[in-house]
This record gives C-alpha cells, sequence and structure tokens, in this order.
C-alpha cells in the first residue's frame, strides 16, 4: 500500500482498520501524522453534526428590477383608480345627485327671489355666470358635490321648482334621463362638464336644461 | 405542506389504529428514532422546516411498509434510508431552491454569542456548504453509522467513489483547524 492509497482510506474513515493500512501506517511517519489529525478532526465533526445550525436568510437589498417593478406597479394601479373614477356610470352620478338632493328637502319650498349678490356667491365658486329672464332664482347654494363646489339652485318654472345643479368637473358623454326616489331628472352636456336638472313632477326637463344653458356663460 | 408538531406523524399513526394497539412497540421505536431521522433530514435539507416534512412523510411511507422491517434492530438503518429517498424524491419533484450559503447567516450565532468553541460553529457551517454529493455520504457515515459498503449500495456508486468523497469532504473541512487539505489521493474520475 502507498501513500496515496493509504490517505484515501484513512480520510474516508480515520477509524478504519485493515492489516494492509496498519502496516502502512507504522512505517509511514507522515500517514501516521494524517491519520491522528483526521481523527481528530473526525471526532470534531461528529460532535459538530449532532447539533445542526438554524440557518436563516440573510435580507438582501432588493435588485433594481424589483424597485422598477414597484414603481410600474404604483403608476398602473394610480392609472387603473383615475380610470375608474374617470368612467364610472352616469347612473352612479344621478343617483348622486339625486340623494344630495334630497338631503335638501328645504330647498323645493323656497318662495322667496334672491337678490343678485346671493345668487352670485353661489356661482362664483364655480366660474359660472346666469343670465336668467324667463325664470326666477329661489334658492342658490355652493354645495360640496363628489369633490368641487358647485352651484344648486331651485328655479321657478312653469311647471313648479326645478332644481339645477352645475357640475363643471363631471363629463357628460351623452344627455341621460333618470327617475328615482320620486324625482325626475335629466343630465346633459354642457360646455364644461354637464348640468343636472330635476323636478317633483312632470315637467319638460330639456326645456329647462336648455334655457340654463343658454342663459349660462363659462368664465376661464 | 408544512407539518405538524414533531410528535404528530407517529401519534396519529398509533392514534389511528383499530382496537387494542398491536403496532404500539413499532410506534414507539420510530418515535424514539424520531430526533435522530430529523436530524439527519436536517443536514440533508438544510432547513429545519423542511427537515420535518421529510421526516413526517418518511415515518407515514414506513409504516405503509412496516411489513419489510423483519429486524427491529435494522429499523434505524431502514428509516434513515427511507428519508434519504424523501428528500431525493422532494429534491426531485419540488426542485428545491438552492440557497448560496453566503447568503445565510447562522441564528446560532445570534442566539448563542458565548459559544467558546468558535471552530465548532465554523466547522457546522463548513459542513452546511458542503456540496450534497460530499454531505449526504458524509451524514450516512457518521450520523447513520452506514459503513462504505453500505453506502455505495445506497447511493449506487462504486466502493471508490464513495471513499472518494468522503474523503474530499473531510479534506474541505481540515482548514477550519489550521490544517493544510492533503493532495487529493483519490483515483482519476473516481467521484
Amino acid at each position: 500500500m502507498n501513500c496515496d492509497a493509504a490517505r484515501l482510506l484513512i480520510g474516508a474513515d480515520p477509524h478504519a482498520t485493515s492489516p494492509e493500512l496498519e502496516a502502512h501506517v507504522r512505517g509511514c511517519a507522515a500517514c501516521a501524522r494524517f491519520r491522528e489529525q483526521m481523527r481528530s478532526l473526525d471526532a470534531h465533526i461528529r460532535r459538530a453534526m449532532q447539533d445542526p445550525p438554524q440557518l436563516v436568510r440573510a435580507r438582501r437589498a432588493a435588485p433594481p428590477w424589483r424597485r422598477w417593478a414597484l414603481a410600474a406597479s404604483v403608476v398602473f394601479a394610480t392609472l387603473a383608480v383615475v380610470g375608474v373614477w374617470l368612467l364610472r356610470p352616469n347612473d352612479t352620478l344621478a343617483h348622486e345627485v339625486v340623494q344630495h338632493v334630497q338631503a335638501e328637502p328645504e330647498s323645493w319650498f323656497a318662495a322667496q327671489q334672491l337678490s343678485t349678490a346671493e345668487i352670485d356667491k353661489a356661482l362664483r365658486g364655480a366660474g359660472v355666470q346666469l343670465d336668467l329672464t324667463s325664470t326666477h332664482i329661489l334658492y342658490a347654494q355652493s354645495c360640496f358635490f363628489r369633490g368641487h363646489y358647485v352651484p344648486h339652485l331651485v328655479l321657478q318654472t312653469a311647471d313648479g321648482p326645478a332644481t339645477v345643479m352645475i357640475l363643471r368637473h363631471e363629463q357628460a358623454r351623452a344627455r341621460a334621463n333618470f327617475r328615482e326616489a320620486g324625482l325626475s331628472g335629466v343630465i346633459v352636456p354642457a360646455a364644461h362638464g354637464s348640468i343636472a336638472v330635476l323636478t317633483r313632477g312632470p315637467a319638460n326637463l330639456d326645456g329647462i336644461a336648455g334655457e340654463v344653458q343658454h342663459d349660462m356663460h363659462w368664465q376661464p | 405542506m408544512r407539518n405538524s408538531p414533531p410528535e404528530t406523524p407517529v401519534s396519529l399513526i398509533g392514534d389511528r389504529l383499530p382496537g387494542p394497539d398491536p403496532g404500539a412497540p413499532l410506534v414507539q421505536l420510530f418515535e424514539s428514532l424520531r430526533p435522530d431521522l430529523l436530524r439527519f433530514a436536517h443536514w440533508l435539507a438544510r432547513d429545519r422546516a423542511t427537515a420535518e416534512d421529510i421526516v413526517q412523510e418518511s415515518l407515514l411511507r414506513a409504516w405503509r411498509s412496516r411489513e419489510a422491517l423483519k429486524d427491529p434492530s435494522a429499523a434505524r438503518a431502514w428509516l434513515l434510508t427511507i428519508v434519504r429517498r424523501e428528500h431525493a424524491r422532494l429534491y426531485e419533484r419540488k426542485r428545491l431552491e438552492l440557497v448560496p450559503l453566503d447568503e445565510i447567516t447562522e441564528m446560532q450565532a445570534a442566539l448563542r454569542p458565548a459559544e467558546a468553541d468558535g471552530e465548532l460553529f465554523a466547522l457546522r457551517h463548513a459542513i452546511m456548504r458542503l456540496p450534497i454529493e460530499y454531505r449526504e455520504p458524509l451524514a450516512l457515515q457518521v450520523l447513520g453509522g452506514f459503513s462504505t459498503e453500505e453506502i455505495s449500495r445506497e447511493l449506487a456508486l462504486s466502493s471508490t467513489a464513495v471513499l472518494t468523497r468522503l474523503f474530499r469532504a473531510r479534506n474541505k473541512l481540515r482548514a477550519i483547524y489550521g490544517l493544510t487539505p492533503a493532495p487529493d489521493a483519490a483515483p482519476e474520475g473516481a467521484a
């Protein structure tokens, strides 16, 4: 047996023994020392392997592509929210207009004509001026609706009171009639945004909407 | 599937036995060997939770094949081979993520900062770093008490290949104790 063969056997199993190996080790100081070392090492290995280490993964910095992916996700989510907001159906708008009007029931019972100053105050915030000739304004408030202050008016018409809300920030792609909670209404596109007209009984909604549009002046 | 507490697999086997429990001694035997199996699986899988999964599945397999165990004194070696095969199966089936150990920190370092034997700590880490082809025969030999011939049968390798792998495994660990690695005594292409 030569040294290579002896060291292979010793390294593979430091406690292995055979007549050939023992004979070689007796005559080879280097291999004898190697066996001593490997036996000592093996004792440590046996002791070490009785207790496996608990390994935890270290935190690593996120790779650059992850940051881009995160940024893209944020942009995508923002666009999705904006898209949903812009494309929300008009029937939701109509429903919210009805709810708003129902929350101000006293508006239907106003009977006195308002002064020009009171009307201007309600309209100013929306950047609108009205030059009404054939109807009278009985109620004028600047109401917070969908994130903006919008004019909420009640006009005296031949068919009775009609509520008008000037929705500068609500885009209507087409005229839409609705009927809800005893109210009839129409939302019509305007030069800037849209106009909602509601009545409690039969009325010429389109006529009222047309008249308001005719007398309305949008300010930049 | 994450496993139940460590006692569950064998306990469950016992619970399922109908009437007077004819398998109780075997269940107790399996239970007594569970720590050894878990330790062995842990060194193979390098992850405690995965090791527990492997042992649970192995014990269920062993219970289903209990007729094959003729001699209860051979149960330990028999179960270790089942664990090894289950690890290999899981490794192949799930293609377990290979985690470079450089990315791993050792919890024990934080838990036992005052450990006197820093070399032992380093040695454990070094063993974990060994490639599976070296770590597996070493675990079979050190923890399982398998002979070279038994390892060669289990791993379907020649005796020379097993000797070479064991030699190289230990040779890589010599540096921990300031020993110069010995020249590779392995025959060309042996492993």
